[in-house]
């Protein structure tokens, strides 16, 4: 019993410490406050009412960020019950809030990348997050995020100059 | 990439050269760049609202677990409950009259039974391991009277089930020890056994594994013993020989998943999934775990991740007796 206690405690704090972390992560997805708001809220109800399934304490942080990276998911699940050019229409083919423009070319490219390349580059290089921690968030050994890793970093340098040599 | 004509050379190479010089002066931009991605990145907050939201979910989740654990706290209670009451029938059984009437029902179920075949635990700041692996074993109650035929197969099913038992846990107990050379690395490691289910016609044992790094994934093997026969069963072995079960079981499963999500939206299962349909759940396979429960009741059993999200943990679906009846053979 304390042992729940214990861990719904942990998940609390967690929470309160971090919510613009995960904000910020469901943001980059979602482009819109107040989906990415819904995503954390949800995320953090979910967090707390399940805190007795979590296994160990010390597991807490990386168990919160499964359980946002998992709505997430389920927000472009919904999304695809919405017509694509409703979307499209909505919020144009590209990005939303593309007004700085030196750094049009990078953000592009790392909207391309895929939902888990993206986070390990955010996490990574946003958030300053070891890989190790982020190869738990997505349960994949260190060698897969490293890759993961390498990759995105290249394509995004590949995307950069391809479109340089456009212009 | 189209021929180049001899006269567009210099001019290829000359791009080509212009092209690498960019694409360094890319990549040294590139991580300027970056910063000020990140910089943007870091300054997104929440708003006071919707702050204010999250503490009320927070609340909202904590009402709601509370509620849930009480009813856990009801089973808990009840299943102490049963106890007892098992309890004030087991004691005029041990009258010797009664006891001697008794040990002529070949009950089976007590012909198996499951103890420690060895303990291995290792501990320190950064690797734990408990690992206990169970043995089955085959023991005649005294004054028991058993179909030699039925007690043979019976040993020879026990010790094939031990083998593999030992040979999982031989191999996690290795994988364990390697990492113990990783000076960096945290391992957790943990191997134990349940018996699922005993009923006078079966018998369930399943091996838990769990392997830790930070976080963790459990998996689960299940040993089925048809206590009347003495062999172990597949899951073929439940239908009429050559019957589809797949499909029908299969079928059941995925509408489950789909009750249970609409029931509880925190429940995610991997079903109907358009955005990563190659994640989804299509059907179980010869190989897929199963017991039979005390109500004699199939029961199909995932390991974490199979079918669901991680934190869903091991899933398990209880399959409707209407389902299976016209094709259930029973045990052969």
């Amino acid at each position: 019993m304390t042992g729940r206690k214990a861990k719904e405690e942990k998940i609390e704090q967690l929470l309160l410490e971090n919510y613009n972390r995960y904000y910020r992560l469901a943001f980059s997805y979602v482009h819109n406050a107040d989906d990415a708001g819904d995503i954390v809220q949800n995320g953090a109800y979910k967090a707390i009412r399940g805190s007795g399934n979590l296994k160990r304490k010390e597991y807490a942080s990386t168990w919160i960020y499964r359980i946002m990276l998992n709505e997430i998911y389920s927000f472009f699940q919904q999304q695809k019950t919405v017509s694509m050019e409703a979307m499209e229409e909505e919020y144009g083919t590209e990005p939303a809030e593309m007004d700085t423009y030196e750094d049009f070319d990078l953000r592009a490219a790392l909207e391309t990348l895929s939902v888990e390349d993206k986070l390990v580059v955010e996490l990574r290089y946003f958030e300053d997050m070891k890989l190790e921690e982020i190869a738990e968030i997505l349960n994949e050994n260190l060698s897969t995020v490293k890759s993961r890793l390498y990759r995105s970093l290249k394509k995004l340098r590949v995307k950069l100059s391809e479109s340089e040599e456009v212009v | 990439m189209r021929v180049k004509k001899l006269f567009e050379l210099e001019e290829y190479v000359t791009f080509h050269i212009a092209k690498m010089e960019k694409e360094k002066l890319g990549m040294r931009r590139y991580s300027g760049e970056l910063q000020d991605l990140k910089d943007e990145y870091r300054e997104l907050h929440m708003s006071g609202e919707q702050i204010e939201q999250l503490r009320k979910q927070i609340e909202k989740g904590r009402r709601d677990r509370k509620r849930l654990g009480r009813k856990n706290a009801v089973t808990r209670w009840s299943v102490a409950a049963a106890a007892c009451v098992a309890l004030f029938i087991l004691l005029p059984n041990t009258s010797a009259g009664v006891a001697n009437a008794m040990s002529r029902i070949p009950v089976l179920g007590r012909l198996v039974n499951v103890v420690t075949y060895r303990d291995y635990s290792y501990e320190d700041d950064r690797h734990s391991a408990q690992i206990t692996v169970p043995g089955i074993i085959v023991e005649l109650p005294e004054g028991e009277a058993v179909d030699p035929e039925i007690q043979n197969t019976m040993q020879k099913t026990a010790e094939e089930i031990n083998a593999q038992m030992r040979e999982i846990s031989d191999r996690l107990i290795a994988e364990f020890e390697e990492g113990l050379q990783y000076k960096e690395g945290y391992q957790n490691m943990i191997v134990d056994s349940e018996i699922v289910s005993r009923t006078d016609d079966y018998f369930t044992l399943k091996l838990i594994c769990y392997q830790g790094a930070g976080s963790g994934a459990e998996w689960d093997y299940f040993y089925t013993v048809d206590l009347n026969t003495g062999k172990q069963l597949a899951l073929s072995d439940l239908f009429v020989e050559g019957a589809d079960f797949i499909t029908p079981v299969s079928e059941n499963i995925k509408e489950q998943m789909r009750t249970r999500m609409a029931e509880d939206e925190s429940r995610m299962y991997w079903v109907d999934s358009t955005d990563m349909p190659e994640w989804n759940f299509e059907a179980i396979t010869e190989e897929t775990s199963f017991y039979l429960n005390e109500d004699g009741k199939l029961v199909i059993c995932f390991n974490e991740g199979d079918v669901a999200p991680m934190y869903m943990g091991c899933v398990e679906f209880e399959i409707p007796w209407e389902t299976v009846e016209e094709i259930w053979g029973g045990c052969r």
